[in-house]
């Protein structure tokens, strides 16, 4: 029964950290391309360039936090960094965005 | 949770890799037949089967067409989901026009595109037509394109285009996506899990064991061609990232419109329609134009696409693009006339650093350029890519069979059952649809479904069936040995494809002597290939003949037999 | 010199320096050769030749070719030419014996 219930926390923490691999990954890039689409603006960058130079930097970073989110050893600094990091990249952008329209 | 991050990797590698791999099996092959979609185009219709044309005159040819042409039913099912109310019978001010050219096509891919009126969400309406540009004449709607049509799109959506929501579209760009992105964990772990990258770089042991062959064969085609597989994998999903991440019509939409105002500005391009009706003056006269001015910069080439925007309207514009064929960028060089004086308004500057690097990346995925060998490797990389893929499915199964068969499992039955299905139940779908397209005749009975309905049915049945067949069969590999389906549908797969091959002889008296002798690659090509898979097929099926015979060997028989022998029964 | 033939050498170097690359490994040689490795001075010969086999399939890509083709064709080049060396090893090593027929001085494994 240990056994058990030994399988069932570790299948409980593998579906924990799949959710955290496509989800958390997913907010985190749609931070980096809102972020880049919005913080290259004010500089200059063309918008769609900046729209693509952010899809470029997220389709590396993805697989890379797809794969953390499998290795580290704790589940809630992915989470942290991922989902936390991803929602204050594109807070960043929504007032930079404020700021310019 | 895991001990190491090879330990880490491994696991997702397998797990991940497993789920996915069946999606992205048809990613790879039928990605490698997209290479060559215009030359089964032109194996699937016969009528199309003449040398490719440039352009032909805008004036003469295309404007007639373009001006009869109204939406399809297909794209007016899908705008009725986001109206309440009726649409409009007859659709007159086209948002756009687009004619595109390319090298390999006899034929000429013509779209309207109009708005959609009172839509919840902003949409669009399309309407195409694919016409001989020598006459004018289009083809028929029912005909099939079985390569650019059906295997091109199979390849990033699966065809599997329900909503998930009103405003999205393609339940399978999404699987395909997923499917993507672990195609780059896979990478990015196999090569962690690989301990000797590059010691083994050159080893294939096909003399071994199974397992051991099988995996010298994974790793082969995983590291030999593994610029190919990320570079692939990843700008597939950067062509499609704007739909995969549309923050830019989301959560930044009035950044979005902010830019298509100052850009609309800049470029002194129009964003809105002027609401004053304009005449449309000679697009021949700006076609050479534009000619002229490419071959001033010392770039003289072909129009690649040309688009009408604000069609009839005093703000309307003719861009024109080169067609990028002998470079990676898809099209470039944009010029851009006032359609009502033909007056140059702008000449698209060098692009950007960023842009510049997009282009590459994009096109070199959409390959439109002019290179048969290039052309000839990415089918090369796609065919490694689901070898690849074929052979991780065979390792795992290989594995965990005999455990599988001592605990009475039925784990491994079912993960086989579905490899047998992905791999030559895929091939056994693909000649399905073109042996259906040789048998069905050109004119079917009105109380038919449409020909290319048919078509598309044969290629799911067929798959359906191999599918059935795999599953029935399975059975052995609960006693550890090899599922015969995979012999049997390799013959099925070699008496299919030699059927093709005939049935383009008797259809169409286009005969491989007569397609070389002509010089008609595209037809003579897709025959060759045919003729070479059938005899592939026949070589793998007496080859999977030959290991089943000496899984039946008992185990006396073998200690009995001296070492030699032995071997060879392992080949 | 026409393209075709310029991108038939940049295939034919990249078979033959994946060739020279493999046979300065102990297992490809010992495949190729008979004797267990070659002498230190072959393999540095080997690695320097088979490298450069490479990086003359380069050029010969740029030469046929707009410069962003010419990275693919390249690339894809290597691709092809390496599959077909690791294909030879398996099973037919005694083909590559003609790129570097100077087997070592050692015959004690023949």
């Amino acid at each position: 029964m240990s056994t058990d219930s030994l399988r069932r926390r570790d299948r409980a923490a593998l579906a924990a950290r799949t959710l955290l691999a496509v989800l958390g990954g997913y907010a985190f890039c749609w931070g980096v391309i809102a972020l880049c689409a919005a913080g290259t603006f004010p500089l200059g960058m063309e918008f769609h360039d900046g729209e693509t130079l952010g899809s470029i930097l997220a389709l590396l970073l993805y697989p890379a936090a797809f794969l953390w989110a499998f290795a580290a050893r704790s589940i809630w600094r992915v989470g942290a960094v991922l989902v936390g990091g991803g929602a204050l990249m594109a807070a960043a952008a929504t007032l930079i965005q404020s700021a310019l329209t | 949770m895991f001990q190491s991050f090879r330990h880490a990797a491994s696991w997702v590698h397998t797990w991940f890799g497993l789920v996915l791999g069946y999606v992205l099996m048809a990613c790879f092959f039928f990605g490698a037949l997209s290479v060559f979609d215009r030359e089964i185009d032109r194996w699937a219709i016969p009528a199309s089967r003449f040398a490719p044309q440039p352009m032909p005159s805008f004036d003469q040819v295309l404007r007639p067409v373009f001006e009869s042409m109204q939406p399809n039913q297909a794209s007016l099912d899908q705008a009725r989901t986001l109206v309440d109310g009726p649409l409009p019978m007859h659709w007159d001010t086209p948002k756009a026009w687009t004619a595109s050219a390319t090298h390999r096509d006899p034929v000429l891919n013509l779209e309207a595109r109009w708005e959609t009126p009172n839509a919840r969400v902003p949409d669009d309406v399309v309407g195409l037509r694919t016409i001989n540009p020598r006459s004018g004449k289009a083809l028929a709607d029912d005909q099939l394109k079985v390569g650019s049509q059906f295997f091109y799109p199979l390849h990033h959506n699966l065809t599997l285009e329900y909503s998930i929501t009103a405003n999205g579209r393609d339940l399978g760009k999404w699987i395909v996506g997923c499917a993507g992105l672990v195609m780059l964990v896979a990478l990015i772990s196999g090569v962690a899990m690989h301990r000797k990258v590059f010691r083994e770089f050159f080893t294939f042991r096909p003399g071994k064991n199974t397992q051991r062959s099988v995996l010298d064969l994974h790793n082969l085609t995983g590291v030999l061609a593994l610029p190919f597989h990320f570079f692939f994998a990843f700008t597939g999903l950067l062509i499609v990232a704007g739909s995969y991440f549309p923050v830019t019509d989301t959560q930044l939409e009035p950044l979005h419109e902010l830019h298509e105002k100052m850009e609309a500005q800049e470029t002194g391009l129009p964003h809105e329609r002027a609401g004053v009706a304009a005449a449309l003056a000679s697009v021949d006269a700006m076609v050479s134009e534009a000619q002229r001015r490419w071959a001033a910069k010392g770039m003289a080439g072909e129009v690649g696409a040309l688009r009408l925007t604000h069609v009839g309207d005093a703000n309307g514009y003719v861009s024109i693009f080169r067609a990028g064929t002998d470079r990676i960028a898809s099209v470039s060089e944009g010029i851009h006339f006032q359609a009502s004086t033909g007056q140059v308004l702008r000449e698209d500057p060098p692009q950007t650093t960023v842009g510049g690097i997009a282009d590459f990346l994009v096109g070199l995925h959409l390959q439109h350029f002019r290179h048969w060998l290039l052309r000839g490797f990415y089918v090369l990389g796609g065919l490694m890519g689901a070898a690849c893929i074929a052979t991780g499915f065979i390792f795992f199964v290989e594995k965990r069979k005999k455990q599988h068969a001592r605990a009475g499992a039925q784990g491994c039955r079912v993960v086989d059952a579905l490899a047998v299905t992905t791999v030559t139940g895929m091939l056994v779908a693909t000649l399905s649809i073109l042996l259906a397209n040789r048998l069905l005749p050109e004119a079917l009975p009105a109380s038919w479904l449409p020909r290319d309905r048919l078509e598309i049915c044969s290629f799911w049945t067929g798959w359906a069936l191999a599918m059935l067949h795999a599953f029935l069969r399975s059975g052995a590999v609960t006693l550890g040995k090899i599922n015969p389906a995979w012999r049997e549908q390799c013959w099925a797969v070699a008496v299919m494809a030699i059927a093709a091959v005939l049935l383009n002889w008797i259809t169409t008296g286009d005969h491989l002597l007569r397609t070389i002798g002509a010089g008609y690659w595209p037809v003579a090509g897709m025959d060759l290939s045919l003729l070479v898979a059938a005899g592939l097929a026949m070589v793998a099926a007496r080859k999977l003949r030959q290991r089943e015979r000496g899984q039946k060997a008992t185990g006396a028989d073998r200690a009995r037999a001296p070492a030699g022998a032995r071997e060879a029964v392992n080949v | 010199m026409s393209d075709e033939l310029l991108l038939a050498g940049a295939v034919l170097f990249s078979i033959t320096g994946f060739a020279w690359l493999a046979l300065a490994m102990d297992p490809h040689w010992k495949q190729v050769h008979g004797s267990s490795q070659p002498t230190p001075r072959a393999r540095i010969l080997l690695r320097v030749a088979g490298s450069s086999a490479l990086l003359l399939s380069l050029i010969l890509c740029n030469r046929a070719d707009h410069a962003t083709i010419a990275s693919l064709v390249w690339v894809m080049a290597l691709t092809a030419g390496a599959l077909l060396v690791a294909c030879m090893l398996a099973w037919q090593p005694r083909w590559l014996w003609v790129l570097w027929p100077w087997g070592d001085r050692d015959k004690r494994s023949r």
